[in-house]
């Protein structure tokens, strides 16, 4: 009898630990896709502009109910009941309807334009620029062609396919109150001065910068946005397609990654740089343990979800160098588009253009507006804007240099881990280059 | 409507039917997917594009001549070495658990549960153990005096954090591993031990003739679990460092699956699962060799 129960058990367990190893597994990936990609998990939602009639002469005039496949299904039956009702008091023949995407919307809209049946307004997914004019319409009769900000990141032969929904930049996020607590009176606006205020909170026994630097994406900005800021070429990450050595100590990956090394050495960043947490390291932000990030600006929200009173929580742009005029990146999310064959294609347009212009949805999602110049009425991007930084916008990536990256399998955060814990970094550099000059080769670019 | 036919045919028509359902989703999950991956391992597909072109043995040459693919492999050697010693730990346990000791069943479920435990809870949980600052580990290093050892990084030096890494395996098998010895002893008959104690034999040669040489089938199951286990190690790693600090703790399944989902060329990943299969075939083939050499037919 007891042996019968003992087994019995076992078997139990055996089964119980087989399902929770299948559902365990797909956790994992779920979660390493949420915290991997919080910039693209943080989108938005479309709108149609009317092309035709100016926005002064009202809309009454133009009639239709479009359909609207949106990523944040989280504002479906809220926020977007309320831009609807605020859309109609200008349009109000235009009948909007919302439809929610699942997890993956990049798939999904996939496969509705395989299967030729695209809502109204969506967003454009991972397709090359030259498939645009296949399903979408030509935004340019909407008159912000030379208003808004990325018009040649999903364009073709000069015509005007998407229009961004919200851009997002990189800086230092701090808290304010471990910069007082250290005697920090003003942000450093050189790299000397942030050097010397990263003493002064090293001295006060709080963690100037936390790197995260184990789980490696958090080293994004350093390897992407930096290098190509200190070249002050937009498209600096493409050049890499012409050279046979794209690293070297002196242009802006050496220099990039050097500045992340030195704040190591001089024991700036975590005490075990190998042994970091993120979610923990966004509480310690919040509580004042750790001082800064140097991430997007998606971060701020979640500093202050992790406990920081908003208006502890500030952002500036990093001063890479001693110039003392700060600069920085401004990368697009999700671009609107409206399907070429819509019924009511004007209604659609008139939706989008709205959405930029007036929905204020970008401050709901924490962006910055699409609209070149638009001041921000976050406090946090407000504080960014006004040190005078200058906004560099970035090109789309040319597929060569992906394809080559792949095939080197040249992951550059990782060749930031690698540059920055090494003893001879010039090392790391020439294993890196030997890789690509050989991928390239190999494909014959 | 049986009853007409023959009891050969009854008894044939039993028997597929019975093993129909098995079969199918053995093929439809396994063999399929394998005749897949030999196919993928062929191509260049980038694992999203509807071509898939043929290369030959593109693939299997390009990794044969990018020799620090295999480099990982030594990274492996530590979770070999902790393979050794958990099974030497089962085995003990195994004996003392399978002797007449009260509440062993108690002892026998403590010893059992990491293993039911999900792997990559286990990961995040040793996550905070390991942690350098924060880490539990260091803490009770430091109470109990050590406190020079407190500051160790666990998963971020070079030389240590595979060590640490496959502990979590043994602290996570060894009850697996035990389960299946205590299975093999109680099938030892006791007229055996009867015997030899009535011989005059001690508890370690008693240990040492009998009960050793009799579970040698089950000592080569689960050494055979140790090395593929090793082998193929990819969730704690995968969970806990990323394969840092700057690639110390990669192991060759996170570059296959890199090479795959990070890098998009899944042919040269199935290329690479392929090898693995025969490098497993192989050192296994070894270990049979190695460990039959006495022959005991």
């Amino acid at each position: 009898m007891k042996t019968k129960l003992f087994s019995l058990c076992f078997v139990i367990i055996l089964i119980l630990s087989v399902s929770l190893t299948g559902c365990g597994s797909s956790n994992n990936n779920n979660n390493a896709e949420t915290t991997e990609k919080p910039a693209a998990n943080a989108t938005t939602e479309p709108a149609a502009g009317d092309a035709t009639a100016e926005p002064a002469a009202g809309g009454a005039d133009i009639s239709g109910k479009i359909t609207f496949l949106t990523n944040r299904t989280d504002m479906i039956g809220k926020e977007y009941d309320e831009y609807v009702k605020r859309f109609n008091e200008k349009y109000p023949n235009i009948q909007v309807e919302f439809e929610a995407s699942q997890t993956d919307y990049n798939q999904q809209a996939k496969v509705r334009m395989a299967s030729g049946e695209l809502p109204d307004v969506m967003f454009i997914p991972t397709i090359p620029n030259s498939d645009l004019p296949k399903y979408f319409a030509s935004l340019d009769d909407l008159g912000l062609t030379d208003q808004i900000t990325f018009k040649d990141f999903r364009s073709h032969e000069g015509q005007l396919y998407g229009i961004t929904t919200g851009n997002s930049t990189s800086g230092i996020v701090y808290n304010k109150k471990a910069f007082a607590d250290a005697g920090i009176t003003e942000v450093p606006k050189t790299w000397d001065e942030f050097l010397a205020a990263c003493e002064k909170l090293k001295a006060k026994g709080i963690v100037p910068l936390a790197s995260n630097f184990k789980d490696k994406w958090p080293l994004g900005s350093w390897a992407y946005d930096t290098p190509r800021l200190i070249e002050g070429k937009a498209d600096f990450p493409n050049e890499k397609l012409n050279t046979e050595t794209p690293f070297t100590m002196d242009n802006g990956y050496g220099k990039s990654f050097s500045l992340l090394r030195e704040l190591n050495e001089k024991g700036y960043l975590e005490k075990d740089i190998n042994s970091t947490n993120w979610e923990q390291s966004k509480k310690d932000i919040a509580s004042g343990k750790f001082a800064m990030y140097y991430l997007g600006n998606w971060v701020i929200n979640q500093v202050i979800g992790a406990g920081a009173p908003a208006d502890n929580v500030g952002f500036f742009p990093l001063p890479y160098d001693n110039s003392g005029t700060p600069t920085a990146t401004l990368s697009p999310d999700f671009f609107y588009a409206v399907s070429k064959d819509s019924k009511s294609l004007d209604a659609a347009k008139a939706f989008v253009k709205w959405m930029i212009e007036e929905s204020g949805y970008e401050d709901f999602a924490g962006f910055i507006s699409p609209i070149k110049g638009k001041e921000s009425t976050l406090a946090q991007l407000k504080e960014f804007q006004s040190t005078g930084v200058e906004l560099v916008e970035g090109t789309v990536d040319d597929p060569k240099v992906t394809e080559i990256s792949n095939k080197a399998q040249l992951d550059l955060p990782a060749v930031v881990q690698e540059f920055v814990l090494a003893k001879d970094p010039q090392s790391v550099i020439d294993k890196w280059n030997k890789s690509w000059a050989k991928a390239k080769k190999d494909l014959g670019y | 409507m049986f009853g007409t036919l023959s009891y050969n045919k009854q008894k044939n028509i039993i028997i597929v039917s019975f093993l129909l359902i098995p079969l199918i989703l053995l093929g439809t999950f396994t063999y399929y997917p394998a005749i897949k991956l030999i196919y993928y391992s062929f191509t260049n597909w980038d694992g999203y594009s509807p071509e898939k072109p043929w290369v030959g043995l593109a693939n299997y040459r390009e990794v044969f001549s990018t020799p620090d693919i295999f480099l990982v492999f030594k990274h492996n050697f530590a979770y070999f070495v902790m393979g050794i010693i958990q099974n030497i730990v089962a085995i003990y346990f195994a004996v003392v658990l399978n002797s007449k000791l009260r509440g062993k069943n108690a002892f026998r479920i403590m010893l059992f549960l990491p293993y039911i435990m999900n792997g990559v809870a286990v990961a995040f949980m040793f996550g905070y153990v390991f942690d350098t600052t924060n880490g539990s580990l260091n803490m009770l290093l430091n109470s109990i005096g050590l406190s020079g050892l407190s500051e160790t990084s666990w998963l971020g030096t070079e030389g240590l954090v595979n060590y640490s890494l496959a502990s979590i395996g043994f602290w996570r098998f060894m009850g697996y591993n035990m389960v299946i010895y205590i299975a093999s002893l109680q099938a030892i008959p006791r007229d055996i031990y009867e015997a030899a104690k009535i011989d005059g034999a001690g508890t370690f040669q008693t240990l040492w003739r009998i009960t050793l040489p009799n579970m040698k089938a089950v000592i080569q199951l689960n050494l055979f679990l140790t090395v593929t286990g090793a082998l193929e190690v990819f969730d704690l790693p995968f969970v806990l460092t990323k394969g840092g600090p700057a690639g110390a703790s990669q192991t060759y399944v996170m570059r296959v699956v890199d090479t795959a989902f990070a890098y998009n060329n899944y042919g040269l990943a199935s290329a690479m699962s392929i090898i693995l299969l025969f490098f497993v075939v192989f050192v296994l083939l070894i270990q049979q060799l190695v460990l039959n050499r006495g022959g005991d037919k």
